[in-house]
């Protein structure tokens, strides 16, 4: 039996794990697994023709379960999302493994759990992403949920209780997934994606209403779509720094590989389409498309009004993931390869921001955003690393999130979507307005008195902060070279490609070529420096040389602005945030607990007679009719 | 087009737009001073007044982030400029398209936002907070208006847009086409010009000029140099969608400083309003008048 190479791939995902459980207490654990990632990503890169077009790679490996066979298999979009998972594992596991974990250590942090659950997310994942069917697909999900919580709960306390919200979320999803499964089993009599494609044609519409309502929640709750959001900010927020950089940068994104595969590539987008809602005039795919505007806004609203730092960029990454979906249910080429390529994209500046807040946290120990400011002079790379990476989040040239929020804007103009593209607009004004309170209060504005000596983050966390800024400006500058990815992955789930360049798209109805507007960009910014350097050369004064009114600035005034930032606009909307959806979690929870307190009472009276004589004559029921 | 008929394009458009963008700042200057009967400045004024400052002996810097800010201001505007056409000259307005011009068109802002950040005082700091709340105002109907514009010519393309409208004459001009479009535009533009009633984030008597207080010397004279690109910009950009750009120098010009010329007057002759008043009343007429202008073009 000769090994495929997803075979081996697997394989090696399969080691780092036994790795990290037998060798994790040994000191250079860190480095050791960090190194099995590198090898796993060189593996899959070995599959590299995947990602142009290549036929799928089949593992040898397949399971007779009941008469169910159980295959896994890579094509182009499991080979897609591979590359973020292992690319931001690989990351984070280098960024942990130097100084942090020591830190992490002193702290009473468990690092071997640490890295088991890492190592356990990204082989739970890459089993996922390899499903060759549904029930290998329920698998490998519920595997990656059991793996997040790993993850999510290990720091304790807070942390635990989040991620306990989390599981109970994860598991609701599983269900309405599960009960999903049943009915395509019903109705195919199989689970192999080819007879599922072939039943879908002839399944009745009150039919798939049902399947694309189990599916879409049972996968958007992993995306957090609205309204299932609430468990994510929080449990990101309190994993390990670096453990929240891998999940903030692919973990939910797992949901949208999964409402890919089944709702795009199984039931196509055209089906979907057809589902009307009646009375009005929207389908199920406008419903879809407005689920994710909102999963848009509303979290991106919330992330403005966040204090803390961690909390601010998970919030974020909800948001994020409602452009994604966005693209790809307007799925037309433009907007499915926006939303791919948002996948991309969100993954390097969500790792490098998560990245730049905990090296913060690593020198300050505070990630309270009006306990901290103008840590600029003290901390100059980490600062770079958080710009880049917000210029990316808020989607603004020259960084990469810029060209597939161009790319879903475009395509919702080409639909012609006012309302859908005035809405991700707004999402993206919030972005903008939300960073520029992380970075103003963080690193701008005035440097405290017990920040002035500390230093700039270990060279260990500062690599892999570098190497994630870089990627976000060169697939920013040449975004040809993720979209050459994403067009096989749009070639795999049927999906129309772009005409792409290298620079960007070229269309009928307006071009994009990143190159030249960068080019000029910079080109801007050298006539900038000349103009301002070759003026009278400027004295650098102390932060206090300020002006404050006539009054004399010291070390002991607080002289900055941070708290309750932008205070106007809360004026008009503050009146607005009604936390709607933490009272229908409230009365959800509260209902359930009413119900448990029921059956209990029913329970706790024990009344033997009583049950015989209900189960008797439940059986002679049952046997008359 | 040959390469060195482009690289000549890519520099006269810059440059360009900043002699114009000196002479509006002079128009803005002159009409205040007609409004207030005063005599006003001389012509060579606002550039006297660049160099000056530029010049200055005392040029206090806050910092590394301060310096490069004001060059990210100037320099985001003179990339910008390359992406919008004028008679003759189309530069790579092409290969990006106006969704990338209004993104491109924060990038000086952003600048501006870095550079006023680093000067650690909190009445920068609430100007820039200020400001960004102005943006969220006034960009959501200036998309709207860019979305009618943008679907109704089928491409985002400016240059195709302003080549639609002048091969059909009068009658096809956005103006005339979408004239609901035109007026929410028109509001939103002179929003995003932070001009009276609108100024918010300057607001000398509540915080103390915002981004300004810390500006001096070529600080100063970057976000000057800013202003008039920005008032070139905003102006430029509203001839192209609605008034059918321009086909000659001379109705282009006198287009542009005409469109200006009405924000410009309506701003000297009132108050300033609150933030939320700002929100208010952008989220309200100019997007009800943007919707309502779509419609009509769908």
């Amino acid at each position: 039996m000769t090994l495929t190479l997803l075979d081996e791939l697997l394989l090696f995902s399969g080691v780092t794990v036994l790795v990290a459980l037998f060798l994790g207490r040994r000191l250079p654990a860190g480095w050791m697994v960090t190194i099995l990632y590198g090898i796993q990503l060189l593996s899959l890169l070995k599959m590299a023709p995947l990602g142009y077009g290549g036929d799928p790679i089949p593992s040898t490996l397949i399971l007779e379960v009941m008469g169910q066979t159980l295959s896994w298999r890579f094509d182009a979009l499991s080979w897609y999302f591979a590359l973020i998972t292992l690319g931001s594992a690989l990351l984070s596991s280098w960024y942990a493994c130097g100084e942090w974990e020591q830190r992490f250590r002193q702290a009473g942090g468990n690092v071997w759990l640490f890295h088991l659950a890492m190592a356990l997310n990204v082989f739970s994942m890459l089993i996922l992403l390899a499903s060759g069917d549904l029930l290998s697909l329920f698998i490998g999900w519920e595997l990656v949920s059991w793996a997040g919580f790993l993850l999510m709960a290990m720091a304790g306390g807070v942390a635990t209780r989040a991620a306990m919200r989390y599981i109970t979320y994860a598991m609701v999803g599983a269900m309405a997934i599960f009960g999903g499964i049943a009915l395509v089993y019903v109705s195919a009599g199989s689970l192999q994606y080819d007879a599922i494609l072939t039943a879908v044609s002839q399944m009745g519409t009150p039919h798939l209403w049902m399947l694309v309502i189990l599916f879409s929640a049972g996968f958007g709750i992993k995306m957090g779509l609205m309204p299932f959001h609430l468990w994510q900010a929080p449990a990101y927020a309190e994993t390990p720094g670096p453990g929240s950089a891998f999940l903030g940068a692919i973990s939910s994104r797992m949901g949208l590989f999964a409402i890919l595969l089944v709702l795009v590539k199984l039931f196509g987008i055209v089906n979907i389409e057809s589902l009307k809602i009646p009375f009005t005039l929207i389908d199920a795919r406008d419903l879809l498309a407005w689920i994710a505007v909102f999963t848009i806004i509303f979290p991106t609203f919330t992330a403005m009004k966040q204090n803390d730092a961690r909390e601010l960029l998970a919030w974020h990454g909800i948001g994020q993931g409602g452009y994604m979906l966005l693209g790809l249910v307007v799925a037309d080429a433009m907007g499915a390869a926006g939303g791919l390529l948002h996948v991309f994209n969100h993954a390097t500046y969500q790792a490098a921001l998560f990245m730049a807040v905990t090296a913060v946290i690593h020198r300050t120990g505070t990630s309270d955003l009006n306990k901290l400011g103008g840590l600029v002079v003290r901390m100059p790379l980490s600062f770079m690393v958080l710009l880049v990476g917000i210029i990316g989040l808020a989607g603004l040239p020259p960084m990469n999130g810029f060209v597939s929020k161009w790319l879903v804007y475009r395509s919702l103009l080409n639909e012609g979507m006012p309302l859908l593209f005035v809405a991700a607009v707004i999402g993206t004004l919030g972005t903008i307005l939300s960073v520029y309170k992380l970075i103003h209060n963080i690193f701008l504005g005035q440097l405290r008195v017990e920040h002035e000596h500390i230093k700039e983050a270990p060279w260990s966390m500062m690599i892999p902060m570098l190497i994630l800024a870089a990627i976000i400006f060169i697939t920013g500058l040449l975004p040809g070279i993720p979209l050459a990815w994403v067009a096989s992955v749009q070639e795999a789930v049927g999906l129309s490609v772009p005409n792409y360049t290298l620079g960007g798209v070229e269309s009928a109805s307006g071009s994009l070529d990143m190159i030249w507007v960068i080019g000029v960009l910079f080109a801007g910014f050298g006539i900038g420096a000349l103009v301002f350097y070759s003026a009278g050369k400027s004295k650098r004064v102390h932060q206090l040389d300020n002006y404050a009114g006539g009054h004399f600035l010291t070390a002991d005034i607080r002289y900055q602005y941070s708290d309750n930032f932008y205070a106007g606009l809360m004026h008009l909307i503050g009146g607005w945030y009604r936390g709607s959806f933490l009272w229908l979690e409230k009365s959800v929870k509260s209902l359930v607990e009413f119900l448990s307190l029921g059956m209990q009472g029913i329970y706790r009276r024990a009344n033997a007679e009583f049950y015989l004589l209900s189960t008797a004559l439940f059986v002679i029921a049952w046997v008359v009719i | 087009m040959a390469p060195l008929e482009l690289i000549i394009e890519l520099v006269l458009m810059p440059l360009v737009a900043f002699i114009v963008g000196l002479m509006m700042v002079l128009m803005m200057r002159r009409i205040a001073a007609k409004l207030q009967r005063r005599v006003g400045p001389p012509f060579f004024q606002p550039l006297y007044d660049i160099v000056k400052l530029h010049g200055k002996r005392t040029q206090v810097s806050h910092g590394m982030i301060h310096d490069i800010g004001i060059v990210m201001a100037m320099g985001g505007y003179i990339a910008a400029e390359t992406l919008l056409p004028v008679p003759g000259m189309n530069g790579i307005a092409e290969k990006g398209g106006i969704i990338t011009l209004l993104y491109l068109m924060m990038i000086p802002s952003l600048g501006l936002a870095l550079g006023v950040g680093q000067c650690a005082n909190p009445n920068g700091s609430i100007g820039i907070a200020r400001a960004l709340t102005a943006m969220l105002a006034y960009d959501i109907p200036l998309v709207i208006v860019v979305f009618g514009v943008a679907y109704a010519a089928g491409t985002t393309n400016l240059v195709e847009i302003i080549a639609t409208q002048q091969a059909g004459g009068f009658e096809t001009w956005g103006a005339v086409q979408m004239p609901l479009l035109a007026i929410a535009g028109l509001i939103a533009m002179h929003a995003s010009l932070g001009k009276q009633p609108f100024e918010i984030y300057i607001a000398p008597a509540e915080i103390a000029t915002g981004p300004m207080v810390e500006m001096g010397g070529k600080y100063l004279g970057g976000l000057f140099v800013m202003q008039s690109f920005q008032l070139y910009t905003t102006s430029v950009l509203y001839v192209s969608l609605f008034l059918g750009g321009g086909t000659t120098w001379f109705d282009f010009l006198l287009k542009s400083f005409l469109v200006l010329a009405i924000p410009v007057s309506i701003a000297y002759l009132f108050p300033r309003y609150r933030t939320e008043d700002l929100l208010r009343l952008m989220w309200k007429w100019p997007v009800m008048l943007g919707l309502i202008g779509i419609a009509f073009v769908m």
